[in-house]
């Protein structure tokens, strides 16, 4: 039953001034790092949790989610103003806001980018509100015999969408749950691969692995492929007429069904885990252009192809969190990074979340909204500033994010050992990246993978010992034969999604997926 | 034309579960009796799962194209020059380490301007000590 009196306790509580100050703190640093090439909100998330130990949960996690939601719009400008995305979601941004402001309109290509995005992450928010807590109802009948099947259906299906083939995500999945294993079993409590290091008696720290593939890594090879004097690239005036500065409010509503086909598209993507805001970004712009009476506009700078783009991947955001606040699976890396962030402060995502800490939950929900608020308001003041950011050098930044890693990291791990296995990982996830194999699918399966063993060892004594029992579980067994099919569905459909993709102009080595860091 | 990238990591995935399957799991992972799970059987099964997806990029590799040599060895020496700095924290802390830290990876990157190595050098280290010892009442690494 639904106590309404803690759905509003939890609202109310976002309007304290502690609160909704952490809010903007969040979106103006996402807008911020989100402007910058080569910081983008992951990493930024990634470097600020273990900056809100310290925080109570609400603050914490309603600043995160504002870093994440700023960096979505933040993202945008460099792809308007340099042909150069701050985060891969905004690449589909770049084939029309770069033209449009190559014709010296930047402030209304940025500016449309702006409401688009606002307007897919209320989309989503409002949904995830709505379907969540029914969602988490369901979810809390299932046993450790359908969890264990879940998972397996998450596993198949996130290692068949990202990534560039299935065996190299299944190899990516299985070193994630490998990593997983190091230190006590959750059975016997026996030391497991810990090679006499009994620092990883408790496991791998998920800030230092985290940090350490999504951060550190990503620094090292951007900063491995930096250039000395290589050019940020031409940054475009603008025509001085206001028109060319706003968006009319005939322009925003001839967008509408842009943005409502955007907004729906990013929503169900987002719920499903391991698609991500990029695809949902290229696939609102394929549809977009398909269905414009004027297709041969699109590329060249028409405000349908960034509504279409940026509804889409923003409202990635919300609907995130679905799977992540009903079942405990983290669908994408933005959405682990906040389920470590939970956990860091004493919340278990799942179904249960619901139930023992509603309010937090709706809280959540509150700040969610207000950020969207906060970032359309922020947007509006601050992107004249984010332009100037755009053309911050690198070399301060990269060493800047670098020490903010180490001391994120030994704070969060009590010492220099943290560090190092960040360090480690780091080299490990510049490996992975160079060749191919998604950080992405390793961060979820690392996450998941003591859930998994706990729930595998629990749906066994459940089964009596025999896993042929599963039948008495007719959801496990549906879920099973999802998870086969969708192996064989993705092996079927693998040369044709590569050709989709060649289509849809991403490069060479990259795919559809939220591959990035 | 198919890389060789695949197949190269591919051997590696193979060699790598076949090694943790008959060497390293033996040794480094108790088999208590009893339970309902054995502490060895996820890593067998994940070790299992690397050898055969392994063996199987070898045979049908994708068009991946890893990054030349030059990458790597930049990249190796950024992390050279971390796990130094790590190790000269350990010896005498973050505060002393920070600023040199900054300095040599600004000039590795290429960046010359006095003004925006001594922001790099000097207003970030004690922006972090700022904020880390005195608004988070925290400890510096080392």
């Amino acid at each position: 039953m639904v106590d309404f009196s803690i759905i509003l306790a939890g609202f109310v509580d976002v309007f304290t001034p502690i609160n909704l100050a952490f809010v903007v703190f969040g979106v103006v640093l996402g807008q911020f790092v989100g402007a910058v090439p080569g910081i983008g909100p992951v990493m930024a998330m990634a470097i600020a949790i273990p900056f809100t130990f310290g925080l109570d949960p609400l603050p914490a996690i309603a600043f995160l989610v504002g870093v994440n939601k700023g960096g979505l719009v933040g993202g945008a400008v460099p792809a308007v103003l340099m042909n150069t995305p701050g985060t891969p979601d905004a690449a589909a941004t770049a084939m029309d806001g770069y033209p449009l402001a190559q014709q010296g309109k930047p402030l209304k290509a940025t500016k449309m980018a702006l409401f688009s995005s606002i307007t897919g992450d209320t989309f989503s928010d409002i949904v995830l509100i709505t379907v969540s807590a029914p969602l988490a109802i369901l979810a809390l009948k299932m046993g450790p015999v359908e969890v264990v099947a879940l998972m397996v259906f998450a596993f198949s299906i996130i290692s068949g969408l990202m990534g560039e083939s299935l065996t190299k995500g299944v190899i990516a999945a299985a070193l994630g749950l490998l990593f997983s294993f190091v230190g006590t079993d959750p059975e016997h409590f026996t030391p497991r691969l810990i090679f006499g290091y009994w620092d990883l008696f408790d496991g791998l720290a998920l800030p230092s692995v985290a940090i350490g593939m999504l951060a550190i890594s990503e620094i090292l090879r951007r900063m491995s492929e930096t250039r000395r004097g290589e050019g940020k690239g031409l940054l475009v005036a603008d025509t001085g007429k206001p028109e060319d500065r706003r968006v009319s409010f005939a322009e925003y509503w001839a967008c509408r069904f842009t943005l409502l086909r955007g907004a729906t598209i990013g929503t169900i993507l987002g719920a499903l885990p391991g698609i991500g805001s990029t695809a949902a970004a290229f696939m609102s712009y394929a549809m977009t252009k398909a269905a414009s009476k004027e297709p041969e506009t699109f590329g060249k700078g028409n405000l349908h192809g960034i509504a279409a783009t940026e509804s889409a991947n923003s409202a990635v955001v919300g609907a995130n969190l679905i799977p992540l606040l009903t079942l405990g699976i983290p669908g994408s890396v933005t959405a682990a990074l906040i389920i470590s962030a939970f956990m860091i402060h004493g919340m278990q995502p799942g179904p249960l979340l619901f139930e023992n800490q509603g309010r937090l939950v709706y809280g959540l929900f509150g700040a969610m909204i207000m950020a969207n608020f906060i970032n359309l308001w922020v947007g509006q003041a601050g992107l004249r500033l984010w332009v100037k950011v755009v053309s911050a050098p690198e070399a301060v930044i990269f060493a800047s994010a670098l020490l903010l890693c180490f001391v994120g990291v030994s704070m969060a791990t009590n010492g220099l050992f943290g560090v190092t296995v960040m360090l480690i990982f780091a080299v490990f996830g510049l490996l992975m990246h160079s060749f191919g194999y998604s950080l992405v699918i390793f961060i979820i399966a690392f996450f998941l993978g003591p859930q998994f063993e706990k729930s595998l060892a629990q749906a066994i004594a459940l089964l009596n010992g025999n896993l042929l029992n599963i039948y008495t579980s007719p959801v496990a067994v549906a879920l099973l034969a999802l998870s086969v099919m969708s192996v064989f569905w993705f092996l079927s459909k693998r040369s044709n999604t590569a050709a989709d993709t060649t289509n849809l102009g991403v490069p060479d080595g990259e795919t559809l997926d939220q591959k990035h860091p | 034309m198919r890389s060789r990238t695949d197949r190269l990591s591919g051997a590696f995935f193979l060699v790598f579960g076949l090694a943790l399957f008959f060497l390293v799991i033996p040794e480094y992972v108790e088999d208590p009796q009893g339970g309902n799970l054995s502490p060895r059987t996820m890593p067998y099964v994940t070790a299992w799962v690397l050898a055969v997806c392994g063996g199987l990029l070898m045979l049908r590799p994708t068009n991946h194209a890893a990054p030349d040599a030059g990458f790597f060895l930049k990249a190796a020496a950024y992390v050279v020059v971390l796990g130094g700095s790590i190790y000269a924290m350990s010896l005498v802390g973050f505060l002393y380490v920070s600023p040199v830290l900054a300095l040599i990876v600004m000039l590795m990157i290429g960046e010359r301007r006095p003004l925006w190595l001594g922001v790099g050098v000097v207003l970030m280290p004690a922006a972090i000590w700022f904020l880390v010892t005195q608004l988070l009442e925290r400890g510096l690494p080392g």
